[in-house]
């Protein structure tokens, strides 16, 4: 089937297979492997992507699915060479360790913030218990989305 | 008493050099590889626990246009070299070695092995492929249990073994136990639990395996924790020259003790494509990760406790069952590890110990995170229920019992001096950060309200690297070596065998260089991944601290001070009177001397010396681990019970550790809140779960349930510096000590908000169904101080 998608700003079309999944098409058709495959049931969260204006989870969405919205991967998430501030904190707070789930993490986070840009930690928690993170113990993760967030309040 | 020197970065919570590719998509995982033709492989595998293979058919599976191939086991083993397990060799696995083969050949031993190997041109196409093999199976009875296989009337799971016993009954004895036991006030029984769970990295098992017809040359792209223990495997299987293989990894996605030497999926994954002569992915999904890739633990401890009406801690005797499942692997060296750090920091004077391995029909057993961390969970779950039943606190029945710090240090009742071992200062630290007293009366308020709060603490040590032994002979964990080199363009390499998964290996030891050579940390380059160029290493065991930190310092010493001896030549300076500060070497005292390291470099590069001088600016150094000593630490756990659905809520955690001098705060903390959230995880939530028959219960992330951000709490940490006993290398490990010392922790917290209904707790895997059982079955079957049968305390005196 053809699917014409816009991937952090720039439009593909590949002739794909109907079964196969947002998360393949974007590592293995694209080439940008940022995104990770991590649990094929939803649970984990390292491949959540943006469709539009929303994070999903790219192992459970078709390919198809995306034909006509737009996809936002950790790949488009700095502006140039300015690392997006969610990146920045995660730098500055250790947020990570192995880094498989972070690209994950950062998008929901982006979320977050733009949705809510002074989260209190619960909220920040709340927003990625749908991803799991097998390093850190998460605190780090809280502290390096509430940098972010003072970061743009100006703080 | 060595001094800790001030140091520019070693210290300093530095952010890490690895993050800006981890943080834009730029990573360089196993599955972003990504070769010209590449070929992908899936596996088929065993849906039964215990079963004759009578026939495996993938004829249709070949005859599938885009599969390219499809192997048997027993095609597998025509096109390797049949041994044991590499592993398990280099390990020096005691006893009879267990059939080893690829793929399953004969009988499947349990669900999840794989009976055959499908390569394709896509992953979805060999998953088509897998669906067309044909398996006959003769089922045969599971052996599910560690109770069965110790029947001798279990079927074996491997013919060569005869019975199910994969690590014979052996016992060793410490001290005078009949006169401990004999002269004891108290002598308890218990039988503790600890149950199944496993290692989940977020990134699953998976190489790249690529042959080279031409040159005869294997390249492997690894996920591992060591490039050459993988190597070692690939060679001795596909019987190759050493110089024909080539092991790489780039990031890896975590491991925890997972990712040692190479999988048989991923010996089968290079055999494919050296017979296809095409490059072969294998990355593994959840499904396969959580049923085939390895679990660990599930061992069963009868306790005997010696104790004086005091709360002294006289003695134990210890039967230790361990379930090894299929394919033992590590579990065979998990026992004696236990025998050696059970009397932990604690005087004790007399210690049995017996043990044995068992093999069923469950998946393999693997190295997790602390492999031996059952010894701490027992020690410190006896304690509890000792102290609770002659009336003691916790806390005082620990510091009544911990080994004071003397000189010369006391010695573990198996051998190992307590050297800078701190428990007591970190007992008494957590106590009053915790403020127990406090806790206290909110506790009982608490409870006036329905609410059913509870706080335990629990302290461990790690031989992190352990302790110079009295001979002095060997260094605490064998050696490590490092080559070290300055670059034309300035920069100090490094080329560690260490190979680090989320470890932050890249920024710390350039720490440690940037300060010991004086460059700027920017200056550092290290070299992980790759078997031409690094040296013999492994990351594991909490080893790179000491081991890796240690030959990190001692080698760039060493090349500074060969850079200094070349740069007295061209600089007409005594090499005493230079000195190297910022990238630049220069004499002391004068600014104005100063020539950069790069200028140095490239002069020993391209000049021409007499025989008398060395401008060769590399070295190789090994480090024995020096003084050695230990990490440890105790922790302490806040937690509320819900008593009518049984969730347990970890509402405050403390540690207080002692890992030495810190080389970067931020990264050690790291690892201790990660240990600790895998530990909550493992009591609360997590379980390889089989069902009587071996079938596997818990395959998906639906199942087998991981700690989110709002199972953990935040984990405030304070950290002990107390004892230095190296004239130069103090840091010790921290990767496992959180996951050996958070179960314990919060079981024992959990026992404590539960006191009002009289439980007690003989197992580490409380998710809230059981949390609900205890409640229920609580009082009747727990009255203090009489005997009771089964897995209960049997207290009180003779």
């Amino acid at each position: 089937m053809k699917v014409t998608l816009t991937v952090n700003g720039t439009e593909y079309a590949r002739d794909v297979e109907p079964r196969l999944l947002l998360i393949h098409l974007l590592r293995d058709e694209l080439g940008l492997t940022g995104s990770h495959w991590g649990c094929d049931t939803s649970n984990c969260g390292a491949c959540v992507v943006w469709l539009d204006d929303t994070p999903v989870k790219s192992c459970t969405v078709l390919a198809v699915m995306a034909d006509g919205h737009r996809v936002l991967t950790v790949e488009g998430l700095a502006n140039g060479a300015s690392l997006d501030p969610v990146q920045q904190g995660f730098a500055h707070c250790h947020g990570l360790q192995c880094g498989f789930c972070t690209p994950g993490m950062m998008l929901t986070a982006r979320w977050l913030l733009n949705n809510n840009p002074h989260p209190s930690s619960y909220q920040v928690r709340e927003a990625i218990s749908g991803q799991v993170c097998r390093c850190t113990g998460y605190e780090n993760i809280v502290k390096a989305v509430l940098w972010a967030a003072e970061y743009e309040a100006g703080g | 008493m060595a001094q800790i020197a001030a140091q520019r970065y070693t210290g300093a919570s530095i952010r890490r050099s690895e993050d800006p590719r981890l943080l834009t998509g730029r990573g360089r995982y196993v599955d972003d590889i990504k070769l010209p033709g590449m070929l992908h492989a899936a596996f088929v595998r065993s849906p039964l626990a215990h079963a004759r293979v009578l026939s495996v058919d993938v004829c249709a599976a070949r005859a599938l246009p885009g599969v390219v191939a499809a192997f048997t086991g027993a095609d597998l083993e025509a096109m390797t070299v049949p041994g044991p397990d590499a592993l398990s060799t280099l390990m020096g696995a005691a006893g009879p070695t267990p059939e080893f083969t690829l793929l399953a050949t004969d009988k499947v031993r349990f669900a999840g092995d794989p009976v055959a190997v499908v390569i394709a041109e896509s992953r979805y196409l060999a998953e088509d492929g897998c669906e067309l093999v044909e398996v006959d199976y003769d089922e045969l009875p599971p052996v599910a249990s560690a109770d069965f296989a110790l029947d001798p009337g279990s079927p074996p799971l491997f013919a060569n073994l005869g019975d199910n016993i994969a690590r014979s009954r052996s016992r060793n004895e410490f001290g005078d136990i009949a006169a401990t036991f004999a002269g004891a006030d108290r002598v308890y029984d218990f039988r503790i639990d600890v149950h199944r769970h496993q290692n989940v990295p977020m990134e699953g098992r998976g190489c790249v395996a690529s042959y080279d017809p031409d040159l005869g040359v294997l390249t492997m792209h690894a996920a591992t924790q060591s490039v050459h223990v993988a190597k070692i495997a690939v060679t001795m299987r596909l019987g190759m020259e050493p110089d024909k293989v080539r092991v790489l990894a780039g990031d890896i996605g975590g491991s925890f003790g997972l990712k040692i030497g190479a999988s048989r999926e991923e010996l089968a994954t290079a055999a494919a494509s050296r017979a296809l002569g095409r490059p072969v992915k294998w990355v593994e999904d959840r499904t396969e990760n959580l049923t085939a890739s390895g679990q660990a633990r599930e061992e069963s401890f009868n306790v005997r406790a010696a104790v004086s009406n005091d709360g002294d801690l006289l003695g134990l005797d210890v039967t230790m069952v361990i379930d090894t499942g299929s394919y033992p692997g590590m579990g065979g060296m998990v026992p004696a590890i236990i025998e050696a750090m059970l009397p932990g920091p604690y005087k004790l004077a007399a210690l049995g110990f017996e043990s044995v391995g068992v093999t069923t029909n469950k998946a393999p057993y693997v190295a997790y995170r602390g492999p031996w961390a059952s010894e701490t969970f027992v020690r410190e779950r006896v304690l509890d229920l000792i102290a609770k039943d002659l009336g003691l606190d916790p806390l005082e029945i620990r510091l009544r019992n911990a080994a004071p710090r003397t000189d010369p240090p006391a010695v573990m009742l198996t051998g190992r001096p307590l050297a800078g071992v701190t428990t007591r200062e970190s007992l008494e630290r957590v106590a009053k950060l915790a403020d127990i007293p406090a806790f206290r009366r909110r506790q009982a308020q608490a409870r006036a309200q329905g609410r059913y709060l509870g706080i335990g603490v629990a302290t461990f040590i790690e031989a992190a690297p352990g302790p110079r032994s009295p001979e002095g002979a060997s260094g605490p964990m064998g050696s490590e070596s490092m080559r070290l080199r300055l670059d034309e363009d300035g920069f100090v390499v490094l080329f560690t065998g260490q190979m680090p998964h989320g470890q932050s290996h890249q920024t710390t030891l350039a720490q440690i260089a940037a300060d010991e050579f004086g460059v700027p940390f920017e200056q550092v380059r290290v070299v992980v991944g790759d078997t031409d160029v690094v040296p013999f290493g492994l990351t594991g065991g909490s080893r790179s601290a000491t081991m890796t930190g240690g030959v990190t310092l001692h080698g760039a010493r060493r090349l500074k001070a060969k850079v200094l001896d070349f740069a007295s030549h061209l600089m007409e300076v005594s090499a005493m009177d230079l000195q190297i500060t910022d990238g630049n070497v220069g004499v002391r005292g004068d600014p104005a001397s100063a020539v950069a390291v790069s200028e140095i470099a490239r002069q020993a590069a391209s000049g021409e010396f007499g025989a008398d001088v060395d401008a060769r600016l590399e070295v190789e150094a090994v480090f024995d681990g020096g003084e050695g000593g230990w990490s440890g630490g105790s922790h302490c756990a806040v937690v509320e019970v819900d008593v009518e659905t049984g969730i347990v809520t970890v509402e405050r955690y403390v540690a207080v550790e002692d890992c030495g001098v810190l080389i970067n705060p931020a990264v050690v903390e790291g690892q201790i809140r990660g240990g600790v959230a895998q530990g909550i995880g493992a009591v609360l939530l997590e379980r390889s779960a089989y069902d009587a028959d071996g079938n596997f219960q818990s395959a998906t992330f639906m199942d087998y349930l991981l700690p989110t951000a709002c199972d953990v709490p935040r984990i405030e940490i304070e950290h002990l510096q107390t004892v230095p006993l190296d004239a130069d290398v103090n840091f010790r490990g921290v990767g496992e000590g959180g996951m050996i010392v958070a179960p314990p922790t919060i079981v024992n917290a959990i026992e404590d908000a539960l006191s009002p209904f009289g439980v007690r707790i003989y197992e580490q895997h409380l998710p809230p169904a059981r949390i609900l059982e205890l409640i229920a079955t609580a009082g009747s079957a727990q009255p203090s101080g009489s005997a009771q049968p089964g897995r209960s305390a049997q207290p009180g005196g003779r």
